[in-house]
């Protein structure tokens, strides 16, 4: 599919051009203070299973004692332009959209694992079965029954799972959800090919960095610096 | 930095696939070592007949193993389908088309042996040099299905494959030299026997050069040295795989071969040598397997470790994010 779709609609006499996104991520360090609500509202919002985080957390330290210094840093599937887990997929599952966004397609992966030992962020997931939040055998509650039947459709026991920067919402228009939970404003969600966009702005002036890029992956989720 | 204290290794890959990788060995270079007897002219020699046998039911096993760690493996089928795109799909075809030249020649040898029509012979020839490039294909294929593994730098070498190889060779000599020993038995066994011991010495002085320098390769760069330092911190790695698997056996088939009437004792020295070989092949695949860890995140001169996947959650704690 090409880059670039024509859109038949004619404004003023004139044909409208529409590109096709390629959406990315910009993480601004100096803002985000490790609360966790993107882990959550990406819990909830794709009903993820016990033990799974599209959606996670690293704290680092550095410095000596006692001149050290914490920091957060959000992490989820970087949606690399050359994805590793792609390379590897013997079945196909792994797919990369017109948009850039790497999805896993749940009826064409056959469990193997492969992509989670090539992925060097460790985005992915499998789940194996699901299991309950509680302890000692109970029976799952009714919001872990209705999460359960969600991720079944969604995705599924057995197969390899990641972030897709919320494909559903974006689709309606909407930032992914750990976009919208972060009360810091630290995420911002937008299309890198567009030079006018805010992501775009922020990688460009404040210096924009991708995780190791040394690992050669092209990773579409960038960092403003902490410092 | 405790790589146990961070915790960042690989728990997706564990027994099914490490079983799955040693019997892909032992498979491979059984057959390696019976077809390549066969093609100089060993057709009725014992190693032969063992090393054709042992190839077709260790890989069928193997394939079994590993799709019980499949998630869906229902969909195996699928790989098999675009055998250009991964090494996993490579692996299938390499691994299926040995099992039928396996299985071809073992069934081949075993109706007709090495009493061959010309014809036949030159057929069994065709079989046996195409199973070996296939069987040598497999040995590779079990350490090029981990170097090729991005997310783990610790396998992310090409010492991998070189380290699976030359096992492969020693757990298939000593697959065979155990069969021997048990099976054929017999007093006219000890003259192959003290030879093959020689041959496996030989191969196990080979593992031991290669597993050296696999770690010392490892050690040079920070990501896999937590993971060799870790490998080199496992009892079963230090006494199981380098003592009990390699220095031992080793020690036992030198004696073997320079003492008749040591590797006379069929119960005793080679059997016990070729056993302490195998399950120290089996060992290096799993400690290689288990020690395989995610590389440390950098950014703004900040290292971010990362606690692995948990593999079955333990009651009480799935509400903790992993940090």
């Amino acid at each position: 599919m090409s880059d670039v779709m024509v859109d038949a609609t004619v404004n003023h006499g004139s044909t409208v051009e529409m590109r096709m996104p390629r959406y990315g991520m910009v993480i601004d360090l100096k803002r985000c203070y490790g609360c966790y609500a993107c882990v959550m509202a990406c819990k909830t919002a794709n009903h993820t299973p016990p033990g799974v985080f599209w959606a996670r957390l690293l704290k680092g330290e550095m410095g000596k004692f006692p001149n050290t210094v914490r920091q957060s840093l959000p992490v989820l599937c970087m949606q690399c332009e050359e994805p590793s887990c792609l390379e590897v997929c013997p079945t196909g599952a792994t797919v990369k959209l017109d948009d850039g966004v790497v999805i896993v397609e749940k009826d064409k992966c056959m469990g193997c694992k492969y992509c989670m030992m090539a992925c060097p962020y460790g985005a992915r997931y499998s789940v194996e079965k699901w299991e309950s939040y509680f302890p000692d055998g109970l029976p799952l509650s009714p919001y872990e029954e209705f999460t359960k039947k969600a991720w079944e459709e969604k995705s599924g026991v057995g197969v390899a799972t990641k972030c897709d920067f919320c494909r559903d919402r974006v689709a309606d228009g909407k930032d992914p959800a750990c976009v919208d939970a972060c009360p810091a404003n630290a995420r911002i969600f937008g299309d890198l090919d567009d030079p006018d966009s805010e992501v775009s702005w922020l990688i460009k002036t404040y210096r924009g960095e991708v995780l190791n890029p040394e690992f050669g992956n092209k990773p579409k989720v960038y960092y403003l610096p902490p410092r | 930095m405790n790589p146990e204290a961070n915790g960042q290794m690989q728990r997706e890959w564990g027994w099914w696939i490490a079983i799955y990788l040693f019997l892909g060995g032992i498979g491979g270079g059984a057959y390696t070592i019976g077809a390549t007897n066969w093609l100089i002219g060993d057709g009725a020699e014992a190693s032969t007949a063992l090393g054709l046998w042992i190839g077709f039911p260790a890989l069928a096993i193997g394939s079994i193993c590993l799709l019980a760690d499949l998630g869906s493996p229902t969909r195996a089928i699928l790989a098999g389908m675009r055998p250009g795109t991964s090494w996993m799909a490579r692996g299938f075809w390499i691994i299926s088309i040995f099992m039928i030249l396996a299985f071809v020649h073992f069934v081949l040898h075993l109706f007709t042996g090495a009493s061959e029509t010309a014809g036949g012979q030159s057929l069994l020839n065709i079989i046996a040099v195409a199973g070996i490039v296939f069987a040598v294909g497999t040995m590779a294929y079990t350490g090029i299905l981990l170097s090729t593994s991005k997310g783990i730098p610790f396998w992310r070498s090409g010492a991998v494959p070189v380290v699976f190889v030359v096992s492969a060779l020693v757990t298939g000599h000593f697959t065979i030299m155990l069969g021997m020993a048990l099976g054929f038995g017999g007093q006219e066994m000890t003259e192959p026997l003290r030879i093959m011991a020689l041959e496996a010495a030989v191969l196990v002085a080979l593992e031991v050069l290669a597993i050296v320098f696999f770690l010392q390769a490892a050690f040079a760069h920070p990501d896999p040295r937590e993971s060799a330092e870790r490998i080199l911190r496992r009892r079963s790695f230090v006494v199981g795989y380098f003592l009990l698997g390699l220095a031992v056996p080793l020690v036992l088939m030198i004696l073997a071969y320079r003492s008749a009437a040591v590797a006379g004792g069929y119960l005793t020295t080679i059997p016990l040598g070729a056993a302490l070989g195998l399950v120290g092949g089996l060992i290096l695949r799993q400690s290689v397997l288990v020690c395989g860890a995610l590389p440390t995140l950098n950014m703004g001169g900040f290292e971010f470790r990362r606690i692995a996947r948990p593999k079955e959650l333990k009651p009480g704690i799935g509400l903790m994010p992993p940090t």
